[in-house]
């Protein structure tokens, strides 16, 4: 049997070392290594979704012996919730790079990190040892520092050092949690299939544990008030650097919450479920506002976030409720995760790609740019109309099913679907000024797509459209295991 | 040699038999304290350049004779020097690093005038070292220090300019008090339990004002060695008067050798005399004092000698646990590992480019690979995984909170974040668009920061190994 969870976790590391020990490699050839590498871990992904997840426990499981003494093991392995993930983060990576094979600037390197960062991004869906989960974490808060300090724009070292120590200051609580769960287990170890099936804290320890959880997670997600270093982060992250930060690592928050909290704690996650869904709606609706403020678009779609990853957490609260409805709003919220990812990613590839030819980001400086640039101004309509929640995009079944098990258990945090209301007034008038009306001044020549970034953007736009469709595809798997895990 | 050992131990013997038992257990020793000898030989007959390699080899095979004693627990000497996992772990750690910083000493000190006295001095302060990590009895500690402290000396003072020779007075002013007061109060704590035996320190329980008194001497003592604030002032000083190699070698070698020798008085003091709390508070000031202080450093080896007080800090949360928790002897072995590890590599990366922080502007574009390494040992130390440091303060803080000590735990992680401060600090500069201004070509120092970067980033894929001796 091939151990093909590993193959596809350790493909892009492999990527990243021959990189890095290819002295003067020329940057085509640094980017054709990267999109090969990238390529092959997402047709391991794409293999690991042929051989599907049971319903009940992981599947696939790979396990090695590393420190036995402690109950520390290399153990792999997925489930209905993190193999949407792990496809999603292969797929962003491969488009991120296909999309960044302009850079020249010291592509090696680039290169490098991404696939350091893909390989790091797939271990957290992908692990099933506490310590193995938070080596991964760890490593992509290091991979993506050096991107943004090394490639972002004007004021990327303070953005840099701010997303850095805010993140590590966020994900130090998980390690103590961690260290609580392990302690508390009964013989210890950092088996999270153990963990799970046993929950080894009960009372105030659980409590304890799952609060310093919540605070790794939220500030990960980002919920508010622990939200503030994202905007900085994003504005000044390279376009691709964007797309991962907001497709693949403000999940690791989200499936950190399902695999830790939700399912480590989840009697003392009951008991503050309420807390924890008044929060998210608050911080969904206040992301949508602060959005609606915004006039640079990377900025709007940044806080656009913040709205998105709301509901995540809300149906997370709802499913840590101990009533009815449970996995209907935990099949929402894994299922708007996956969407997020691949709507936020084309949306900010398409910000990058106008940013690239105006130099500017302000809505208010374009115009028509429907009839300048079709190709890309009609993308933009539609992943915004995906993002604002229209049916039969990639948004709507998940965040449907969101709020209808939110309504069956805590009516008053419907309150938070105003969000969409304000989110289609926000993209509505962003699209009014920018994408409509008359061209302005110099942005009258601006060039269409290229290959390269349609290539990049298309198969993000047509999962977009066929998660909306087709949903079932999607929702299928992760049922099969939300079913198992809640009654 | 194992079985022959238990064979011996088996017999019990006649005296002739314990006195061969016992040399056999501390035949590393024996071999480092040959080798400083040998390395003092050659250099009075003018041959620096055979005193380095013979240095080099001697500790590596004392490094060999210590890897049968893994497993090991037990004693020589009438229960005076124990041979247990810190005593052997600091030997199979200490004795490579004294090794390494050997080689790094040859890029400074090369061809000066008695080149080979610094490879014996190196060697004489690594058996103070090991003497107190494997200390059974007060008299060992107190050898330790004095043993450590007099090579330690003269090593600072070596490059006999103003800077070194005003840095070792202080040093050694320094520790004359603190040694003094060590001895003082050690003498309370014969007189109370009528032993200098560690294993008949539990008589104290009676006498709160001799344990108080044995205690604040034992950390004031061990606590200057160990640099561990607020007896670490000494510690800037002498790093940056000292070659920069010296400095290295004082950060890791006799500070693991202290800490370990308090860990040792730990396991055997009563809990009830206090200590472990005493031992918390030093651990959270020398922490937090340690990584603000680094924080206004324009220094690198000023900054690294502060960083290596908070790194006190953080050992000392192992020792807090000494007894309470199993975690707490693998947590105190793995973290020396990859603190001898991380902090030489930083060290050895000085060596080549200079003290100010400027110096290493520009080094992650002229030279990418050293800049990387320089990168991770940093990391390291914050305890980012998945490299050595991490392992460490994982383990520290399990036995910490395993102990009851989650604030201390807490603490200890929110000190972490505070050296990511630190420690980009050097990170930040280093990828500045700017011409590297006074590299040293220095080949050996490569081939240290090499092996200081294969550690750090293996220890942490095969932390069993430090489990397998009976940890």
């Amino acid at each position: 049997m091939i151990p093909i969870v590993s193959a596809t976790l350790f493909l892009p590391l492999l990527g990243a070392a021959l990189l890095a020990a290819w002295r003067g490699a020329p940057p085509r050839a640094a980017h054709a290594l990267g999109i090969a590498f990238s390529g092959l871990a997402l047709l391991g992904a794409a293999w690991l979704w042929a051989r599907g997840a049971s319903g009940e426990g992981f599947s696939q499981v790979e396990e090695v012996a590393w420190i036995p003494s402690l109950g520390v093991a290399y153990r792999v392995g997925v489930d209905g919730i993190s193999l949407p993930l792990v496809l999603m983060t292969a797929v962003l990576f491969f488009v991120s790079l296909v999309f960044s094979a302009g850079i020249r600037e010291r592509a090696r390197s680039y290169v490098a990190l991404f696939l350091l960062l893909e390989t790091a991004s797939l271990g957290v869906f992908v692990a099933l040892d506490a310590v193995l989960f938070y080596v991964f974490f760890e490593v992509t808060l290091v991979g993506m520092y050096f991107i943004i300090s090394g490639w972002g724009y004007e004021d990327r070292q303070r953005a840099a050092l701010m997303f850095f120590l805010y993140t590590l200051l966020g994900s130090l609580p998980l390690l103590l949690a961690i260290l609580g769960l392990y302690l508390g287990s009964e013989p210890n170890t950092f088996d999270m299939r153990e963990l799970i099936a046993n929950p080894p804290l009960t009372g105030l320890a659980a409590t304890l544990a799952l609060l310093a959880m919540l605070v790794t997670f939220f500030v990960k997600t980002p919920v508010f008030p622990l939200h503030t270093w994202l905007p900085a982060a994003h504005v000044e992250a390279p376009t691709a650097g964007s797309v991962i930060l907001a497709g693949v690592l403000l999940k690791l928050g989200t499936y950190g919450l399902v695999r830790f909290a939700l399912q480590m704690t989840p009697d003392a996650f009951r008991d503050l479920a309420p807390y924890v869904a008044a929060l998210a709606a608050f911080s969904a609706l206040y992301g949508a506002f602060v959005a609606l403020g915004q006039s640079d678009l990377k900025r709007l779609v940044a806080y656009t976030s913040v709205n998105h990853m709301g509901y995540v957490v809300l149906g997370v609260a709802v499913a840590a409720a101990a009533t009815g409805a449970r996995a209907v709003a935990l099949d929402g919220a894994v299922l708007q995760m996956v969407s997020h990812g691949v709507v936020t990613g084309a949306l900010f590839l398409l910000v990058g790609m106008l940013q690239d030819r105006a130099h500017t980001r302000e809505m208010g400086a374009f115009g028509g740019l429907l009839g300048v640039v079709p190709g890309l101004g009609w993308a933009f309509v539609l992943a915004a109309f995906a993002s604002l929640g229209l049916p039969g995009l990639a948004h709507f079944p998940a965040e449907f099913q969101i709020f209808l098990g939110t309504l069956r258990v805590y009516p008053p945090a419907v309150v938070a679907v105003l969000g969409i209301a304000v989110t289609a007034g926000l993209y509505l008038r962003a699209i009014q000024v920018a994408f409509l009306g008359e061209p302005r001044g110099e942005r009258r020549k601006l060039r269409d797509l290229g290959a390269r970034e349609t290539l990049a953007v298309v198969p993000l736009l047509a999962l977009t459209v066929l998660i909306g469709v087709v949903p079932s595809l999607v929702l299928g798997v992760i049922h099969a295991t939300t079913e198992a895990l809640l009654p | 040699m194992i079985s022959l050992l238990q064979g011996m131990q088996g017999m019990g013997g006649g005296p002739e038999m314990r006195m061969a038992r016992d040399l056999a257990l501390i035949a590393p020793e024996i071999a480092v304290l040959l080798t400083a000898v040998g390395a003092l030989v050659f250099e009075m007959l003018r041959l620096p350049k055979v005193a380095l390699p013979f240095t080099v080899v001697g500790l590596l095979a004392a490094t060999a004779l210590a890897l049968p004693l893994l497993g090991t627990e037990t004693t020589a000497f009438m229960d005076t020097f124990r041979v247990g996992p810190l005593g052997v772990w600091a030997k199979l750690a200490l004795l490579p690093a004294t090794a390494l910083c050997a080689l790094l000493a040859r890029a400074e000190v090369r061809g000066t005038d008695r080149e080979g006295t610094v490879y014996a001095l190196l060697s004489f302060t690594a058996l103070g070292a090991l003497a107190l990590a494997g200390a059974g009895d007060v008299m060992f500690l107190v050898l330790g220090v004095l043993l450590s402290s007099l090579g330690s000396f003269a090593l600072v003072a070596y490059p006999r300019d103003e800077r070194s020779t005003e840095a070792a007075m202080k040093y050694f002013v320094f520790g004359s008090v603190t040694g003094a007061v060590m001895i003082f109060g050690l003498t309370h704590w014969f007189g109370a339990t009528g032993s200098t035996l560690l294993s008949e320190l539990g008589r104290l329980e009676g006498a709160p004002l001799a344990a108080a008194f044995g205690l604040v001497a034992v950390a004031a003592g061990l606590g200057y060695k160990a640099a561990i604030a607020p007896f670490h002032f000494w510690a800037p000083d002498a790093y940056d008067g000292a070659p920069v190699s010296v400095a290295a070698f004082l950060s890791v070698v006799p500070k693991v050798g202290a800490l370990f020798g308090l860990a040792q008085v730990a396991s055997d003091l009563p809990a009830g005399t206090g200590w472990p709390l005493v031992l918390a508070a030093l651990a959270a000031l020398s922490m937090t004092y340690g990584n603000l202080a680094a924080l206004a450093q324009e220094n690198v080896v000023r900054l690294l000698a502060y960083s290596s007080i908070a790194q006190s800090g953080y050992f000392l949360l192992g020792v807090v646990a000494v007894g309470q928790s199993d975690l707490a002897v693998p947590a105190l072995v793995v973290f020396a590992a990859a603190y001898a590890a991380m902090n030489l590599g930083a060290f050895a990366v000085v060596v080549r480019t200079g003290r100010r922080l400027g110096d290493l502007a520009g080094l992650g574009y002229e030279s990418p690979w050293t800049g990387a390494a320089m990168v991770v040992f940093l990391i390291s130390l914050v305890g980012i995984p998945p490299l050595a440091g991490f392992f460490g303060k994982l383990l520290l803080f399990g036995a910490a909170i395993d102990a009851g000590f989650v604030w201390l735990a807490v603490v200890g992680i929110l000190n972490s974040v505070l050296s990511l401060g630190v420690y980009l600090r050097v990170v930040v500069p280093m990828y500045r668009r700017q011409k590297l201004v006074a590299a040293r070509p220095a080949p050996v120092a490569r081939g240290v920061q090499a092996a200081a970067l294969a550690l750090t980033l293996g220890i942490g894929l095969l932390a069993q190994i430090f489990f397998g001796g009976g940890g």
